[in-house]
């Protein structure tokens, strides 16, 4: 190959040029990522002092904070539905930008715009389409004669996190079904023909042809949504922040609020180091899916 | 609010500078700086405060004054932020101090003002500046809550009086719903601003009090708050208040309903009126008096206070003593209150001239009855903060929700012990 044919350098010499990276990875990934790990066996006092080694009390602590169960199961509910839905909804949706029809700019610009708004903006405005008192929800519920009285959908504990779920998936949407556009895209127009000439009818073309094909795509698409909707902030905080009480909190929502509410920050990094290995766990999936794909391209 | 933010970015900007600066001239004379982060009670505080800054360095030459002035909900978690980074700033005006005490970060109060200060503060409120008999702030202003009502809606629904128990409270509510189908009789904000305040005044009506000091302890789940959260949540039940207690706050959300004449009850405190007349309920016809109280129990007014402390870390006591005894100059300090909007002042003799106040000088008669929230506790802050919490969804199951914040303050408890 090309490279037997380059003189191998020493590796020193290329450290100027990777410096930059190396001081990048470091001061912002390593250095806060060990700090966090110190700050779990801390003992970390009420004004953010540090008091000394606390072993494993902070974990002992979190084990038995009773409101850490109902949080770790709304978080998968969270992680499952979330991702589960965009993908389902995903797929026909990239299938139709696919086509070629008239309009087929148009569809394109309207998904990937709620994309390039920020997700506090995004949460934001649901949360005041979602106002009981001023929002549009409450009038055209109201208009439609499916309620009586005003509601609050957000307000209510049994409303509101389905709310937060839409939203989720009205946010993850562009992302995704622009990846599973980019995988549709990759498949060669032989292929589909060649099935067309065995007489392939238009299901059967997607499942054993187009969907086996876009199966990396899909993959991708899953495990880097499945790290965002996990690390999803700013969707929980600005529409309920996590409320009422601790209804509709997820893992990291939960983490913020042990740290500035209940004001216990070692106990809050010990949560945050699982949230920390549950991603880990994501991206070493991404690492090795990106290798599956590389050997299947080679 | 943009006022603020421009003006934090503002200083964020100049200290960034100044790092440059420092960096590209190494030997200049030396200034003092002041840090100060200030809580801000109104919009009026960053222009009360430039001009404060600007008398001070101009009579004290040599002293400089950095002004970062915050709003109430991040100015907790702000302070918390700089003393973890260690950048501890000199001077912060907020509404916590035993923690921070009990930490050791603060200088006593008599090291933070002058001695003829001092005295002139009033002394139940130096009372709750302490941490185990030692003053570790200086009271900065109060304020005393009360229960208001819409006289239009009230009367008008055939209320002859004002509600002195739950039981006349009850009557009311429903008497107004019945007249008024659209307007929310009682307004019950149980959202994260302050949900305490919710917590403590209905309690405290029946005679609940938060903290034990003889046994040391946190006294939540008992029947005291327990009859005052189902008398609540019958309200709630009975479809007496707005719909969504849970998530209401009190400034945007109850406050902001009465001032359009939507609620026709609320808890609201001595700066509600100075509110409304600024955020469009100056025609509101509002009356306030005594929390209706249980059957049989004393009525009562929840009091609150908040601080100046000065901090150890920069080791600049004596630039802090004069600028807290300047602040406490009356005029400095008329102004600063008149900034703040409509509290009770800290000082003896601020409180005279406040007595003749037709809205506050009421209040000022109804402290004898005030109780405190526990600020002398060093875990009242963790706590404050797990009653907020699960209020927001107490009234699904007010038991359970006083279980929970009973444990979680006896948790706190033990930590910071």
């Amino acid at each position: 190959m090309v490279a037997a044919t380059v003189k191998k350098e020493p590796a020193r010499k290329a450290l100027p040029w990777l410096s930059g990276t190396i001081f990048l990875i470091v001061g912002f990934v390593l250095w806060p990522t060990l700090e966090l790990f110190l700050m779990s066996f801390r003992t970390i006092d009420i004004s953010g002092l540090i008091e000394g080694w606390a072993g494993l009390e902070n974990y002992r602590m979190l084990a038995a904070n009773f409101d850490l169960p109902p949080v770790l199961r709304r978080t998968i509910i969270w992680l499952v539905v979330v991702v589960g839905m965009t993908l389902a909804i995903s797929l026909p949706l990239a299938q139709l930008m696919n086509a070629k029809f008239r309009g087929q700019k148009f569809l394109r610009y309207s998904i990937i715009i709620p994309w390039a708004a920020s997700l506090v903006i995004t949460a934001t405005s649901f949360k005041w389409i979602l106002d009981p008192y001023y929002g549009m929800m409450n009038l055209i519920l109201k208009d439609l004669g499916i309620i009586k009285e005003d509601v609050d959908l957000l307000g209510n504990p049994s409303t509101s996190f389905i709310m937060l779920l839409i939203v989720a998936i009205f946010v993850s949407l562009p992302f995704t079904s622009y990846v599973l556009l980019a995988g549709l895209q990759s498949i060669p127009g032989e292929v589909l023909e060649a099935a067309k000439v065995d007489g392939a009818g238009g299901w059967k073309t997607y499942w054993t042809i187009i969907f086996p094909l876009l199966r990396p795509a899909f993959l991708v698409a899953a495990v880097i949504n499945a790290v965002y909707v996990f690390n999803s902030f700013p969707i929980i905080w600005v529409m309920t922040t996590g409320g009422p009480g601790y209804e509709t909190d997820t893992t990291t929502t939960f983490a913020y609020k042990i740290a500035f509410r209940d004001q216990d920050i070692g106990q809050s990094a010990s949560l945050a180091v699982g949230n920390f290995l549950v991603i880990f766990i994501f991206i070493m999936l991404f690492l090795k899916l990106s290798k599956w794909r590389e050997a299947d391209q080679t | 609010m943009k006022k603020f933010r421009t003006r934090i970015a503002a200083v964020a900007a100049m200290s960034f500078a100044a790092t440059f600066a420092v960096a590209a001239l190494p030997s200049q004379a030396e200034d003092v700086t002041l840090k100060l982060v200030m809580a801000a009670y109104t919009d009026d505080m960053v222009d009360y405060y430039d001009g404060l800054a600007q008398d001070f360095e101009n009579a004290n030459p040599g002293i400089k004054v950095e002004v970062d002035v915050v709003a109430w909900p991040e100015i907790g978690q702000k302070v918390k932020t700089l003393i973890a980074s260690g950048q501890t700033p000199d001077i912060v005006n907020n509404d916590e101090f035993a923690g921070e005490a009990a930490a050791g970060l603060l200088y006593r109060a008599d090291q933070i003002v002058s001695a003829a200060v001092l005295k002139d503060i009033i002394p139940a409120f130096l009372d709750n500046s302490k941490y185990k008999g030692t003053a570790y702030a200086v009271p900065d202003l109060a304020s005393a809550r009360a229960f208001f009502w819409n006289k239009q809606l009230i009367s008008g629904a055939g209320v002859k009086a004002a509600p002195k128990t739950w039981d006349d409270m009850l009557a009311a509510a429903k008497a107004v719903k019945k007249k008024y189908p659209s307007v929310y009789p009682y307004c019950l904000p149980l959202g994260p601003e302050e949900a305490q305040m919710i917590f403590t005044t209905w309690g405290g009506g029946n005679g609940g009090r938060l903290f034990n000091e003889k046994t040391n302890k946190y006294t939540l789940n008992n029947k005291e708050f327990k009859g005052a959260l189902d008398f609540l949540k019958t309200l709630v039940d009975q479809k007496l208040t707005q719909p969504n207690p849970g998530k209401t706050n009190r400034t945007d959300g109850c406050w902001a309903l009465f001032a359009k004449g939507k609620v026709a009850m609320v808890d609201g405190g001595v700066f509600l009126p100075d509110w409304l007349s600024k955020n469009g309920g100056e025609n509101i016809d509002w009356a306030a008096g005594a929390f209706p109280a249980a059957k049989g129990k004393t009525d009562i007014t929840v009091g609150v206070q908040d601080y100046f402390k000065g901090y150890k870390a920069g080791g600049k006591q004596k630039e802090i003593q004069k600028f807290l005894t300047f602040i406490f100059e009356p005029t400095n300090y008329q102004g600063f209150l008149k900034a703040a909007g409509g509290f009770i002042p800290a000082t003896k003799s601020a409180g005279k001239l406040a007595e003749e106040d037709p809205i506050i000088g009421p209040y000022i008669k109804l402290l004898p009855k005030a109780i405190f929230y526990p600020g002398t506790v060093g875990s009242w802050q963790a706590c404050k903060a797990s009653i907020v919490t699960y209020m927001g969804n107490a009234m699904s199951n007010t038991g359970k929700a006083l279980q929970q914040i009973q444990a979680k303050c006896d948790a706190a408890h033990k930590k910071v012990k």
